[in-house]
């Protein structure tokens, strides 16, 4: 996978890059914010080098938001001007964020993990009889017409 | 010769070969290895937006061919490679029910297809062994089967979340039947319940006939070609088909040549190619005097209800496709305003970044700041989804035709759908929803968010080349055989003429392995 889109970004994309990032994930809730994740780093050329389709949009957005004033006005006016890059840059902070270990050791997310069926988990559907009165009321189908 | 790897041409290349008989197989994709698959990494959930999208317009990959929707309220859903759309379906693997075969007789709409449930039955045994089902035997809503060779899987805490809100009202469900092994089979690993199916499987459990069929297809004999972008069939003098054109991914042109065809590129590849395949003989496209080719498209339009729970149900953990499914509103009841009905599948809701891409232009405050944090921490881990499969009832007015303008890279005319759907399916989803979240509430869920249509949904791909015993209404025969044309088959899922409401990858194998054997026992007469 290259890394190209990553090295068509400046310093000062990736500073308007993290100042509206942290306007769409800031600290709260008791989660991180993006930057405090350093997600301007790594995790966006990570993201970009599996989605390059994504740098024309970012880029644009980013360029054109560098003369705003802060982060949530940055935000606000690419929303309503160009949603595409919005929808762009949204989705790569939110990707790169969702990637972070600290991220899911928070949210209690093991991730996609290697976990076989056990044979003690076999036949979950029968505790209780849970099963059961379905298969007390009987068939449910329309036979074959002769 | 076969054209397409998919289900239907993997089942039908391997039941030739192993019949002895010489067999080659076109294919436009190529082999996908398990190494491509993120689903072992946190790279997962963004590629399955892009990569591994099963939109064919969205993915554009080189093989993929475009499509034009924008006459269609679905969009179709497919992957060209050696395995077609098994390697990223979710491998539901649901037998259709004795009255879908029966639809004029019993509801007096559509038509009866020309064999029963009964008649197929037999073949859906074989294709259960073959693939190596989980799945737990006597279900209600069925005559009496062979037990399927592996276990159900466990139905997990979402299944159990559904199983109760459905004992509470006295409806209907079972434990999942999946093309998925829930132990080692057949030299295939046990699946990791990664929950990543749709994005291929890492572990290469999962029944994809990439890894079912085409090893012993090769095996016998056959001859597999990738890359093999075919643009049309040819005829001779006496109309018969004697082979394929295609382009090689080099663009240089080939010709194969077969004695028989079979045709499995599915719903939509297939009319597209019998109607590329038109000359001074047959104007309308191949096989097409009844000019069915192309008409009655059936997508299954699906509708969902996701239910929000205090308790962690862990629904990030696979298998992705369905923990239990619902035939309680399966068959038709009049008094309900529709006929016919819809199968549900209770389904695990995913991981944590979730669809952010489509916010962009919406209130910022809605989906971000604040917001994020809550919505992740009440849809992560503690929601699930009763996803409503409907039955579309086949409409000539629905259908594949040729782009007037839109190629693809070789230069092959591309595909446009037209699609809409009917006032008695709206009327369906909209009785169906309504249940759905009764189940919800039953269950437990303390609040939900309801999809109407969902857009990419179009994973089924059906009746767009019916069969039937009449050539002036239908394009093939019960065995697959063109009315028109008599070494020409067609095999995949064109040939439905009902669509059902269930998944129809086991439908469409056991009829394209019902169909080749058949051929095979036909041979000489």
């Amino acid at each position: 996978m290259s890394d190209e889109p990553a090295s068509l970004l400046l310093k000062r994309d990736r500073e308007v890059f993290a100042a509206i990032a942290d306007v769409l994930i800031p600290a709260a809730e008791g989660m991180p914010s993006a930057t405090a994740l350093g997600i301007e780093g790594e995790p966006m050329d990570h993201v970009l080098a599996l989605r390059p389709e994504l740098a024309n949009d970012l880029l644009r957005g980013l360029r054109a938001a560098a003369g705003a004033p802060d982060g949530a006005a940055a935000a606000e006016r690419l929303n309503r001007e160009d949603p595409a890059a919005m929808g762009a840059i949204g989705l790569v902070a939110s990707a790169a964020y969702y990637m972070q270990p600290q991220v899911w050791k928070l949210l209690g997310y093991p991730g996609q993990t290697h976990r076989p069926v056990r044979p003690e988990e076999e036949d979950d559907f029968r505790e209780n009889d849970l099963l059961q009165p379905v298969i007390d009321r009987g068939p449910i189908y329309r036979p074959t017409p002769d | 010769m076969v054209i397409g790897a998919g289900a239907s041409g993997a089942v039908a290349t391997k039941t030739f070969a192993e019949a002895g008989l010489d067999v080659v197989c076109l294919e436009q994709g190529d082999w996908v290895s398990a190494r491509e698959f993120f689903g072992g990494t946190p790279d997962w959930e963004v590629t399955s937006q892009k990569i591994w999208h099963p939109n064919p317009n969205v993915r554009g990959r080189a093989d993929d061919y475009p499509i034009d929707t924008t006459e269609s309220d679905v969009n179709p859903l497919m992957l060209a490679a050696v395995g077609g759309s098994t390697v990223i379906y979710t491998a539901h693997w649901h037998r259709f029910m004795p009255s879908d075969f029966r639809v004029r007789t019993l509801d007096g709409v559509a038509d009866d297809w020309p064999f029963t449930y009964e008649d197929l039955a037999p073949y859906y045994d074989f294709m259960d062994v073959e693939m190596g089902i989980s799945g737990l035997a006597g279900d209600p809503a069925y005559p009496e089967t062979p037990p399927p060779p592996l276990p159900p899987f466990p139905i997990g805490k979402v299944g159990r979340k559904a199983a109760a809100g459905m004992n509470a009202l006295g409806w209907h469900w079972w434990p999942a039947p999946l093309a998925i092994p829930s132990r080692p089979y057949r030299g295939r690993s046990q699946c990791a319940r990664r929950g990543t199916c749709t994005q291929g499987c890492p572990e290469e459990a999962k029944a994809s006939v990439d890894l079912t069929h085409w090893p012993g297809a090769l095996k016998a004999g056959a001859r597999l070609v990738t890359g093999a972008h075919v643009s049309r069939i040819e005829t001779d003098r006496s109309g018969r088909a004697t082979g394929a054109v295609y382009t090689d991914r080099s663009g240089n042109e080939h010709f194969q040549a077969g004695r028989t065809v079979v045709v499995c590129c599915n719903g939509v590849g297939t009319p597209r190619l019998l109607l590329n395949s038109h000359s001074a003989r047959f104007p309308d496209g191949l096989a097409n005097r009844s000019g069915m080719v192309g008409r009655n498209l059936m997508m299954h339009p699906y509708a969902a209800v996701v239910g929000y729970f205090e308790e962690d149900l862990e629904s990030w953990l696979g298998p992705t496709g369905e923990a239990i499914h619902s035939l309680e509103f399966y068959e038709t009841d009049t008094d309900r305003g529709f006929i016919r009905g819809a199968k549900w599948n209770a389904m695990p809701s995913g991981g944590p970044f979730g669809m952010r891409s489509a916010y962009g232009g919406k209130p910022l405050e809605d989906s971000w700041g604040i917001n994020l944090h809550r919505t992740t921490a009440k849809r992560f881990g503690r929601s699930f989804e009763w996803g409503i499969i409907a039955e579309d009832l086949p409409d000539p007015e629905n259908r594949v035709v040729l782009h007037e303008t839109l190629r693809d890279g070789d230069g092959i005319a591309a595909p446009k759908i037209v699609y809409r759907n009917s006032e008695n399916t709206r009327r369906l989803i909209d009785f169906h929803l309504a249940r759905a979240k009764e189940a919800m509430e039953a269950a437990g869920a303390y609040e939900m968010t309801t999809t109407e249509l969902m857009r990419d949904c179009g994973w089924h791909l059906m009746g767009t080349c019916r069969m039937g015993d009449d050539p002036q209404s239908s394009v093939v025969d019960e065995f697959g055989r063109c009315h028109d044309i008599p070494n020409l088959h067609i095999y995949d899922g064109s040939v439905f003429v009902t669509s059902s409401g269930f998944n129809p990858t086991a439908t469409i194998c056991a009829i394209a392995l019902r169909s080749a054997m058949h051929l095979i026992e036909a041979r000489g007469e």
